[in-house]
């Protein structure tokens, strides 16, 4: 769907559902995951629909993901960090103690 | 940059500045450097890493990697629309008495002129006697069936990939809808090797016929760029079609093809990344939020603030409002409107304090003279993928996954208040808080009751907080109202001055 304009210079590394990612300095996590092909970044609390990124600039929320544990942030305004675990938004953002899924 | 003695009133806590300002686009940035230029002190708050907006996003990076040829590419594509911000990003940049704080969410606005922020786990409120709304537009919300697949987007979420990102669309990419957006869209791609394999309008030769009566000497730059955009197009041999409806994006987990009708015949297409626009609204969040009066606009079919020329809002109550809005949060005008406006909200400002009224009636010529181009993309670029509601199967609520049927079956049983929709069906309740379903819950209303415009105002009740705001931050905002929190302490239970001292418990 996407493909990087220029090749990335001194990569950081994200993880996605615990694989690395190379990450471009000042990219947001919504760019990364998309350059990346990921299916999906979040299954919807009711239906459990797949959903990406839609409008990029933080009205539609269909971005949203778990950012080293915490859940329902929004990967278009979040900026790459070097080491930082991202992983998909299964339904409702949960503590983190959860450790089954369905 | 607190240093601000000639503003305090005895009744109000210290202000934090002279002005606050939301928002760094073009209006933002404009407003802030005449404000500072005229020696005000001003916070100015953003939720993008750098200032620009969606307009110049990522401008200051993309220039500097130009000069090792990069992205001279890139700079090329995205064309002169976009490098015409950089002398003012420097400005603002360089504008000393500019408080600038990137990354920042607004989640509250009082009438007062108080703002609640947020910067990843950190929050608080700021307070200044006056406040300047220039957060900008957003494209107009546009249910057709399969909007919500993955692989769906708007023209302006690809344009930031573009700019932010450094990411082009691959595979089969098809571009559906209206709106001069879409159409300098194409033209980048096509600059940058990532030619769309269709682009299907709703727009039709006859919008354009009827536009020209608008047409001024002022709109020939931007009209004769249009065409030649077209005429780009047109010689790369990208296949254009006109006048298309029902749009309809299919696919299983990802959209696969795309389906439409244009003169009475169905074409589906293959697609692995449907860009779709419909124009842009002001995002009307945070002055809805803070309680500002909304009026329905019928010519752009969306709702816009009340505001004079100078940007003032209006309120409901007689208690003086500071807020102003400016830009495309005002009302839609595109980057150069928004600049000038920014200025005339800002040399309003500084006449009212007292410090200089000779840039007023410059500013409000300025902006009188770079409206006109306006009136002819308005009529030439009807809403279209909007137009007609959606059918009962289309999801109106993306975060709730409510259709047009489910709403329609509750407004028929009664339900024909927005709130009361809201809290029988959680439409709008949602991580988005109703951005990208109010307008067609409010015209699904309409419909039922044979308006052909919603009734004013149709609008879900905001309340703060107006985006999230994590638990952790609001146990430890700062800067609270000191007449809020005293409330907070009067409860009845026995003092503990030994340990946490001012700390509330609740």
């Amino acid at each position: 769907m996407f493909a990087p304009l220029a090749p990335i210079t001194a990569p950081m590394t994200l993880f996605w559902e615990g694989k690395p990612l190379a990450a471009r300095h000042g990219e947001t996590v919504a760019a990364c995951l998309l350059r990346a092909q990921i299916s999906h970044n979040r299954l919807t609390p009711v239906s459990g629909a797949p959903r990406l990124p839609y409008c990029m600039i933080g009205n539609c929320f269909e971005c949203l993901v778990e950012i080293d544990g915490v859940g329902n942030q929004q990967a278009c305004l979040t900026l790459v960090q070097d080491g930082m675990h991202v992983s998909c938004q299964n339904g409702a953002a949960s503590v983190p103690d959860v450790s089954s899924h369905d | 940059m607190t240093d601000a003695p000639h503003l305090h009133q005895p009744t109000s806590a210290a202000w934090d500045a002279d002005v606050l300002i939301v928002g760094a686009g073009p209006s933002g940035m404009s407003a802030a450097t005449t404000l500072a230029e005229g020696g005000c002190s001003v916070i100015v708050l953003d939720m993008q890493p750098t200032p620009g907006g969606q307009i110049f996003r990522n401008l200051e990076a993309n220039s500097a990697h130009g000069k090792n040829g990069k992205n001279d590419r890139l700079l090329a594509a995205l064309g002169t629309s976009y490098t015409a911000g950089l002398k003012l990003i420097q400005r603002f940049r360089a504008q000393p008495g500019i408080d600038y704080r990137p990354q920042t969410t607004v989640w509250e606005i009082r009438p007062d002129g108080t703002v609640g922020w947020l910067r990843g786990m950190e929050g608080g409120y700021l307070r200044a006697p006056h406040v300047i709304l220039a957060h900008g537009a957003m494209e107009r919300p546009t249910p057709f069936p399969g909007w919500t697949l993955p692989g769906v987007m708007t023209a302006g979420a690809v344009q930031t990939l573009l700019k932010a990102g450094n990411l082009k669309p691959e595979g089969n990419v098809v571009l559906a809808g209206s709106g001069p957006l879409l159409l300098l869209l194409a033209h980048q791609l096509r600059q940058l090797g990532a030619k769309p394999s269709l682009i299907a309008r709703t727009d039709r030769l006859s919008n354009s016929v009827r536009a020209i009566r608008h047409l001024r000497m002022q709109a020939l730059g931007p009209v004769a760029k249009g065409l030649g955009w077209l005429a780009g197009l047109k010689a790369s041999k990208i296949p254009v079609v006109s006048a298309i409806s029902q749009l309809e994006a299919r696919g299983d987990t990802r959209v696969e093809s795309v389906s439409f009708t244009a003169k009475g015949q169905h074409h589906t297409y293959p697609c692995d990344l449907l860009v779709v626009h419909d124009g842009i609204v002001p995002s009307i969040d945070l002055s809805h939020g803070a309680g500002l009066l909304l009026e329905w606009d019928t010519s752009s079919h969306s709702w816009q603030p009340q505001t004079d020329t100078q940007g003032r809002a209006a309120t409901t109550s007689d208690a003086p409002c500071t807020i102003r809005i400016t830009g495309d949060a005002r009302r839609i005008g595109g980057a150069e409107v928004a600049i000038h406006h920014g200025r005339l909200a800002a040399s309003a400002i500084l006449a009212a304090l007292g410090k200089t009224s000779s840039g007023l009636r410059k500013a409000r010529a300025w902006y009188n003279n770079s409206l006109s181009a306006r009136l002819f993309i308005d009529a030439a670029f009807p809403p279209g993928l909007s137009h007609a509601l959606p059918d009962d199967k289309t999801i109106v609520c993306r975060c709730e996954e409510l259709s047009a049927g489910a709403l329609r079956q509750k407004i028929r049983s009664g339900c024909t208040n927005m709130d009361a929709l809201r809290g029988e069906t959680r439409c709008g309740m949602g991580p988005c808080q109703g951005r990208n379903c109010m307008i067609t819950v409010a015209r699904l209303i309409a419909e039922h009751e044979g308006h052909s415009n919603p009734p004013v105002p149709p609008a879900f009740r905001a309340r703060p907080p107006l985006r999230p705001l994590p638990l952790g931050a609001l146990a430890n905002l700062t800067n609270l109202d000191p007449s809020a929190t005293e409330l907070l302490t009067l409860e009845d239970t026995p003092s503990h001055t030994d340990k946490g001292g001012h700390h509330a418990q609740a």
